[in-house]
């Protein structure tokens, strides 16, 4: 029985919250496939907001509000999955770097790539190389991405990476970075994986890394 | 028997009227008293529970209102920086303005290659020089954040000593722990000649920032009280932009930014009342497209001369503000637009300390032709500024009677009253060009932003500081950041 997510997808890049998690339910109660609502009924638009946004057709408010649109509805679908079954992209660990209390743009990124249908665990503010690594061992994430506004503290994502490597967790996490101060030349210079200069280009940069779409 | 003279009046710009200024006011003193703020130093929470704040969660406080009303009185109402020869330089009170730059960025636009870079030492002390090349620049900023420090963590202290050696002009720093403050507090007293010369003549001010909404890091109160009780003039201003860390709308922004900066100020007064405090949140947008703070937009110019108007109808403290800055990536149309735009308006509504003038990218690169050209547009609205003086030598009747009598041969441009008056009453551009097309073109075709290049190049080589750092002066600077 195919069941027609197109509704759900508009209210999601429309920014209805009430539209799309009626949407979401009717689905639901018709008898969709849980992951396949989530594939193609929400993920599928939040692509349709990225390549807007990325065009300018779209503001952050807008996008935000999208995001949280497909939050609402995932909340709705959670309980629909069988333990265990919600396949998402990857996870991601996210933290504004050791000393460093700016967190604007980290928290955009973390709200794309939920959107993108990643799992984000965020450390917020002022994260120790230390504290960066036991999460990375604990959670086993794909991705690590940090964060910094000052180029005082940029040297924390060096020491964040060498922490990683001490523990013998390196090649067992991609590492992003940004930041206003930060460039894909330091992002070389510390052994980073990748830099991406803004929400839109994280998304792409983490499927990129871990080769998915 | 002459009359009296007719005073020239000189344009002003009012964008808020008394109603609205209260509005905001009362809106913020709500925001202290029933919001509240988050202090996260231990010092500065006892000093404000002890003075009557009220404790609520963690490190939360309320603060009454009758504590903004004491701070803002006991405030002085003239900041006097001096230049670090000792002499008067900038009055910082009611509608006196003084131009300057701006602090750390990133990347430079190299001078000589054009090339966006990232910042060197040597970039510090060569926008200081130009600052105190340019007749309308009054402090200097560091416009880096130079990578090639020996010790990093040092950064701040290293900036200011580089200032120091190319600028006698006041300087406005930044910094970031209380020991950066302390050397640099140190190195102000070498050149000031001790503490008690540095605090009877200040050349410095202190630029941090709270974070909002309504944080308060332990850190930045920390060098919030050092000033104080040292009596560098300082400036606290929150970035309480639009959309991000302040409502969107213009009036919520400027309520939140003025909260914060009371609640500065009233910390600074209780920790030494009287010392000086420079006014005013920095309340400009993020972009919704990019999520930039931006450094072009009308908004942040709106709500400085909001700032200035409100100064006027309540606060009375001396006002930071910003100018002549732009989030154009290069020195083109877009950049002088922006940069114009908020040069004129910060001077029409009387800002009274306007920094960051010669920003490109909303200050993540600095340009030294920016600078210059920047000193020409600060020149051309000062012009204007200046009004009309309407006097019987200005309505040359006289004058006009003698053209007049010249028949049909008789023009101005030959007169007597056109040579005697004609620098006073015109605006003489430099770099502005106003040259017929083959005159332009013989002399290379160049934009401003290559003639401005020229310019600074010059300025650069041949500008010598009245006097220069003395040697044993630079020794003792040269052995304390040996020493840290």
């Amino acid at each position: 029985m195919t069941i027609d997510l197109n509704p759900l997808s508009e209210a999601v890049i429309k920014g209805n919250i009430q539209a799309a998690t009626q949407e979401a339910q009717k689905a639901l109660d018709g008898g969709g496939d849980p992951q396949t609502i989530l594939d193609q009924g929400l993920i599928a638009a939040m692509d349709i907001v990225g390549q807007r946004f990325a065009a300018g057709a779209m503001f952050v408010p807008q996008m935000l509000r999208s995001a949280k649109t497909m939050q609402a509805c995932v909340a709705l679908l959670k309980p629909a999955f069988q333990a265990g079954t919600v396949s998402s992209k990857g996870t991601v660990v996210m933290g504004t770097v050791k000393a460093d209390l700016h967190d604007i743009g980290k928290n955009l990124v973390a709200m794309m790539l939920e959107g993108a249908g990643f799992t984000i665990i965020d450390m917020g503010v002022d994260v120790p190389p230390e504290a960066f690594v036991k999460t990375v061992s604990e959670k086993s994430p794909e991705i690590l991405g940090m964060s910094a506004l000052l180029s005082t503290t940029m040297p924390a994502m060096k020491a964040t990476i060498d922490a990683l490597k001490d523990a013998g967790l390196r090649d067992k996490v991609k590492v992003m970075i940004g930041g206003a101060p930060v460039t894909a030349k330091f992002a070389g210079e510390i052994g980073a994986d990748r830099y991406a200069p803004d929400a839109g280009s994280a998304v792409a940069a983490a499927k990129e890394l871990l080769q998915t779409s | 028997m002459d009359n009296l003279p007719i005073p020239t009046f000189q344009p002003r710009l009012k964008v808020l009227d008394h109603r609205q200024a209260l509005a905001i006011h009362t809106a913020a003193l709500e925001i202290l008293e029933k919001t509240g703020i988050k202090m996260e130093n231990d010092r500065a929470r006892k000093l404000l529970v002890d003075a009557g704040a009220k404790p609520f969660d963690t490190d939360w406080l309320r603060i009454p209102a009758f504590l903004v009303e004491a701070a803002l009185r006991s405030a002085p109402r003239q900041i006097l920086l001096y230049d670090q020869n000792g002499d008067k330089a900038m009055a910082l009170r009611d509608d006196h303005f003084f131009f300057g730059t701006g602090s750390d960025t990133t990347f430079t636009l190299d001078l000589e290659s054009g090339q966006r870079r990232g910042c060197v030492l040597n970039d510090t002390g060569r926008f200081a020089r130009l600052v105190d090349a340019l007749p309308h620049f009054s402090f200097a900023m560091s416009m880096s954040n130079p990578q090639d420090i020996p010790k990093i963590e040092f950064i701040y202290v290293y900036t200011f000593a580089e200032m120091l050696r190319n600028t006698n002009k006041p300087i406005v720093f930044i910094a970031d722990r209380l020991e950066d403050m302390r050397h640099i507090h140190e190195l102000a007293c070498m050149v000031a000649g001790g503490d008690a010369a540095l605090r009877q003549k200040p050349f410095i001010l202190n630029y941090s920032e709270a974070i909002s909404p309504l944080r308060f890091p332990a850190h930045v109160v920390d060098r919030l009280m050092f000033c104080a009780e040292k009596e560098i003039p300082i400036c606290l201003p929150s970035g309480s932009n639009a959309g991000g860390g302040a409502p969107v709308t213009l009036a919520g922004a400027l309520a939140l930014g003025i909260a914060e900066n009371l609640a500065g100020l009233i910390i600074h007064q209780l920790t030494r009342r009287g010392a000086p405090f420079l006014f005013g949140p920095n309340v400009s947008v993020l972009d919704m497209k990019s999520t930039v703070v931006s450094y072009g937009c009308p908004e942040w110019s709106l709500t400085q001369a909001a700032l200035a108007d409100m100064r006027d109808e309540i606060y009375g403290l001396p006002i930071w503000s910003f100018g002549g800055a732009t989030d154009a990536k290069v020195v083109d149309a877009q950049a002088g637009a922006e940069a114009m735009f908020s040069i004129v308006t910060a001077m029409l509504s009387r800002c009274n300390l306007i920094h960051d003038v010669g920003y490109l990218e909303y200050g993540s690169t600095s340009s030294l032709e920016m600078v210059t050209l920047a000193d020409e547009l600060i020149a051309m609205a000062r012009h204007f500024l200046k009004g009309i003086p309407v006097n019987r030598e200005t309505l040359a009747l006289e004058a006009l009677d003698r053209v007049k009598s010249a028949g049909t041969r008789g023009i101005f441009l030959t007169d007597d009253h056109t040579f005697e008056h004609f620098e006073e009453a015109l605006f003489l551009p430099e770099l502005l060009d106003r040259s017929r097309y083959d005159a332009w073109m013989a002399e290379g075709g160049q934009d401003l932003y290559r003639r401005s290049n020229a310019k600074a190049r010059s300025l650069l080589e041949t500008h010598r500081l009245e006097p220069e750092m003395d040697a044993g002066l630079n020794d003792e600077i040269e052995a304390l950041l040996q020493r840290i």
